[in-house]
């Protein structure tokens, strides 16, 4: 009999059960957590419960750890303010903080490397949430006591949260942990060196294609932009950067400094950085190209000189150049070499003058004797070469008309100096076509 | 196609190119505050005083110059805009008061556009019931559909119907004479309305959703430090041009009104009132550059309230994001616009008041945002190398005191 009756009323039940264990859950990890938007103006208290002074401000020290354990408070003793070093720190609650000594030592608080104080540089500043990939303002900041020592374990981003601290009294205080992101999963952009790094947002990041993160780079703004590209390995960045669309990059590439650009520009392919450099004028070009090792601005102040509209603009420099003597597995092993550079789709081969002898194919590279010498390998199809001042309009019916995959760009004297692939060809296509007003090609205005 | 350009045009012409890519913010802030009511208020400066009071329209076009610079260059500077700086600087009661003030204020003035624009069309026949329904559905699918690049281009073609008060100026045959004495000799009669007319006329040019505005506008469009040169002749360029503008309103209606003293209560009794003494063409072209006016503020009010509130909650937006993006953003806007429409048309609204007050919660909110933006002029963490120096400051102290004294000699005869 009861066993009936107890399916009939269980739902309720088991509804209200739920909900009576869900608050119950909340009020604990209310309770365990301290707010810190809430905790400023509290007083600050010696082992003995005299009042010293006003808390102010809560220092954090960003090291190795996941969860930033609290390195100092800023508190108002009087007219001045103060700093305590957190050893001194008793106990810590949401309605005042105890000392764990009657012998204070109160010094002049000095800015340092490596910490941010939790109110005047991260609540309402914007911070990344890794995890959503999004930018949020933190409406508060939680404190917990782990691993001995109070450390920031989370940031509140609701509004709720955000609009409760402008409410005198205990409302203010109370803890409402809404929308609580973990804080190992953001990036706060406190001021300083740049954006604090946590262990899991660098793991999510390094899992991300390149044109995920290109599409999250054009998604977010100006400095989330570049906060996002400091969280990113400069290789990676580079990556996600080429995939972009040209008019961002330029937008981008102008609001960094020049050290930055400089960096990105060294990593990305070459002919995406001259094509960068080619438009960001010449005052910050030469900025930037200040920036570089000599070796590298030299390359790409060359390639930078080249005009968009010829095949010395549009080609890349990378490739894979063996001489007639070489064998078939030098010129294989070299490939392999370069295959991080992304130069796979064959070796260009020159004699003794440097001069454009072959370009050959990976597949007759492989078809070939290990052991053949490359004068051996070499014979019709010859390649299509263009010399590099060669305009835009003429690489593209040579394209056309010889269907190949690639063409070799020569100087005068018949050196190669770079090719250009089918890739290049389509990159520099759809660029012609995309501008809609001329003078808007300048960036910004699109 | 650019590299063409590069190619055969000389330096200077790149220059120019460059100029028009950043050119924007500082234009259409501008020119939005010659709004209908700006209009009115300069018509009535005109068509009761004459020539006379011309010089406050040119301390408000500095006054305009210095702040709209000021705006433009923190949000180039820190890439947010106003209200999330005040959030993050002033804390969460400063962010709140200032964003719900401006979002009320915005509400009211927007009320005034959609009036303006009801107004105007009246001149032509047209009955309101038509015409703010019609602006309301123009200005929202521009913005819902519209990127970036085409509703700015939008934005300047309605600027070039301000174009509409030049020609009316000289068909009216003002005396140059005495109206460049009246820009230089600062005199004006003291008296209650005088001094009233003096204060809405800074306070019509320097409003606070220009102000909030600029700085989101620059920070959508993507405006880099590299611009900040060009950003500046844009404002200069804008700041100038709403002075311009506003001076020949004011001397086609003392050429005409003020010579035949017809006293006037607001802009469309100026285009009506211009039609015996200058000719149709003459008043046409006020209504025209009455309606223009209106609908490019009427563009320009819900997209200053969207850009506040997404940057309150701290989710800023842009006009490149979609809809299901940017709900917050999208659906101020759509607000913004709806009360606004429905308080101009809903039959006994009490339009009056809903305008007066306006006028004075716009003259309220702007002295706190005045000084924010002092205040974040002079912080290094924020501005960085761009920091103002001690001098600037100064000369912003001394704006704000004077718009301190209208504003209290405004709330004085106000209430009583």
């Amino acid at each position: 009999m009861e066993a009936t009756r107890i399916p009939a009323i269980s739902p309720v039940a088991r509804r209200l059960d739920r909900r009576r264990e869900y608050a119950l859950a909340r009020k604990q990890v209310r309770e365990s957590l301290v707010s810190v938007a809430g905790l400023i103006g509290r007083p600050v208290r010696d082992q003995g419960g005299r009042d010293i002074g006003r808390l102010m401000d809560i220092l954090v020290r960003h090291g190795d750890a996941t969860y930033p354990p609290v390195s100092g408070l800023i508190v108002k003793v009087g007219p001045r303010r103060s700093f305590i070093d957190g050893s001194q720190i008793g106990t810590l609650t949401q309605d005042e903080i105890r000392l764990s000594s009657t012998k204070i030592d109160l010094k002049e608080f000095k800015r340092r490397d490596g910490e941010s104080l939790l109110d005047s540089d991260v609540i309402d500043h914007q911070i990344v949430d890794v995890d959503g990939m999004r930018v949020v303002r933190s409406s508060d900041l939680y404190l917990a006591h782990l691993d001995r020592a109070f450390r920031v374990v989370g940031v509140d981003v609701s509004f709720v949260s955000f609009l409760r601290r402008i409410f005198p009294g205990s409302i203010r205080r109370r803890p409402t942990p809404d929308r609580v992101l973990d804080w190992a999963a953001v990036a706060s952009l406190a001021d300083g060196e740049g954006p604090v790094r946590t262990a899991k947002s660098r793991s999510v990041l390094g899992q991300m294609r390149p044109a995920d993160i290109a599409d999250l780079i054009e998604d977010l703004h100006g400095r989330e932009q570049e906060v996002l590209i400091d969280l990113l390995e400069p290789a990676v960045a580079a990556d996600a950067l080429e995939e972009m669309e040209s008019q961002e990059l330029l937008g981008l590439m102008r609001g960094l400094t020049t050290a930055k650009a400089a960096k990105l520009l060294v990593h990305m392919e070459p002919d995406e950085s001259a094509e960068v450099l080619r438009d960001l004028g010449e005052e910050h070009r030469e900025s930037v190209l200040a920036a570089m090792s000599d070796e590298n601005a030299r390359s790409l102040r060359e390639l930078a000189e080249f005009d968009d509209d010829q095949a010395g603009g549009i080609m890349t420099t990378r490739m894979a150049i063996v001489h007639e003597s070489q064998t078939v597995a030098q010129a294989l092993a070299l490939l392999v070499d370069q295959k991080e550079q992304g130069a796979t789709d064959g070796v260009v081969v020159v004699n003794d003058s440097g001069e454009l002898l072959d370009h050959v194919q990976i597949l007759e590279l492989v078809a070939a004797k290990a052991d053949a010498v490359m004068s051996e390998v070499i014979g019709p199809p010859w390649p299509t070469s263009v010399l590099i001042g060669t305009p835009f309009a003429e690489v593209i019916t040579e394209f056309t008309n010889n269907r190949g995959s690639s063409i070799v760009v020569v100087d005068e004297q018949y050196r190669p100096v770079g090719h250009i692939l089918a890739d290049d060809l389509v990159d520099a296509l759809v660029e012609s076509v995309e501008r809609r007003w001329p003078w808007q090609s300048g960036g910004g205005g699109t | 196609m650019k590299q063409k350009i590069k190619g055969v045009m000389p330096r200077k012409s790149i220059r120019f190119a460059a100029f028009f890519a950043v050119m924007g913010p500082g234009i259409i802030a501008g020119l939005s505050d010659d709004d209908p009511a700006g209009i009115t208020t300069y018509s009535i400066l005109g068509a009761h005083y004459g020539y006379q009071m011309l010089w406050v329209l040119l301390i408000s076009t500095i006054a305009l110059i210095l702040f709209q610079d000021l705006g433009a260059r923190i949000g180039v500077v820190t890439r947010q805009g106003l209200i999330g700086l005040i959030r993050q600087k002033y804390g969460a009661r400063s962010g709140v008061m200032s964003a719900i003030s401006l979002i009320i204020a915005n509400v009211g003035t927007m009320t005034a556009e959609f009036a303006g624009i009801a107004a105007g069309a009246q001149l032509f026949g047209v009955s309101k019931f038509v015409s703010v329904p019609l602006a309301a559905v123009l200005v929202t699918g521009l913005v819902l559909r519209g990127s970036f690049g085409r509703v700015e281009r939008v934005f300047f073609l309605l600027s070039a119907v301000f174009l509409a008060y030049i020609v009316a100026g000289f068909m009216s045959h003002p005396d140059w004479g005495k109206a460049a004495r009246g820009l230089v000799v600062p005199s004006m009669p003291l008296t209650h309305d005088s001094i009233l007319i003096a204060t809405a006329t800074l306070g019509t040019t320097l409003a606070p959703w220009g102000l909030t505005f600029i700085q989101s506008y620059a920070v959508d469009k993507r405006l880099t430090r590299d611009d900040l040169r060009l950003l500046r002749a844009d404002v200069w360029a804008g700041s100038l041009l709403t002075g311009v503008i506003g001076f020949f309103v004011v001397i086609t209606c003392a050429a005409t009104l003020n010579v035949q003293h017809i006293s006037i209560v607001n802009a469309s009794d100026a285009a009506a009132a211009l039609k015996p003494l200058a000719g149709t063409l003459a008043k046409d072209l006020f209504a025209i550059g009455l309606i223009g006016a209106a609908l490019l503020a009427a563009s320009i009010l819900p997209l200053s309230t969207a850009y506040a509130a997404s940057d309150l909650t701290g989710r800023p937006a842009a006009l490149d994001d979609r809809m299901r993006e940017a709900p917050l953003f999208y659906g101020t806007f759509a607000a913004v616009t709806l009360l606004s429409a429905i308080l101009v048309l809903l039959p006994g609204a009490p339009l009056v008041t809903i305008l007066v007050l306006t006028q004075v919660l716009n003259a309220v909110l702007l002295l706190p945002l005045l000084f924010f933006m002092y205040g974040i002029a002079r912080d290094r963490r924020l501005m960085g190398e761009f920091v103002s120096s001690r001098a600037i400051l100064n000369v912003y102290l001394t704006v704000i005191a004077a718009v301190s004294i209208c504003i209290a000699a405004m709330l004085w005869y106000s209430f009583h």
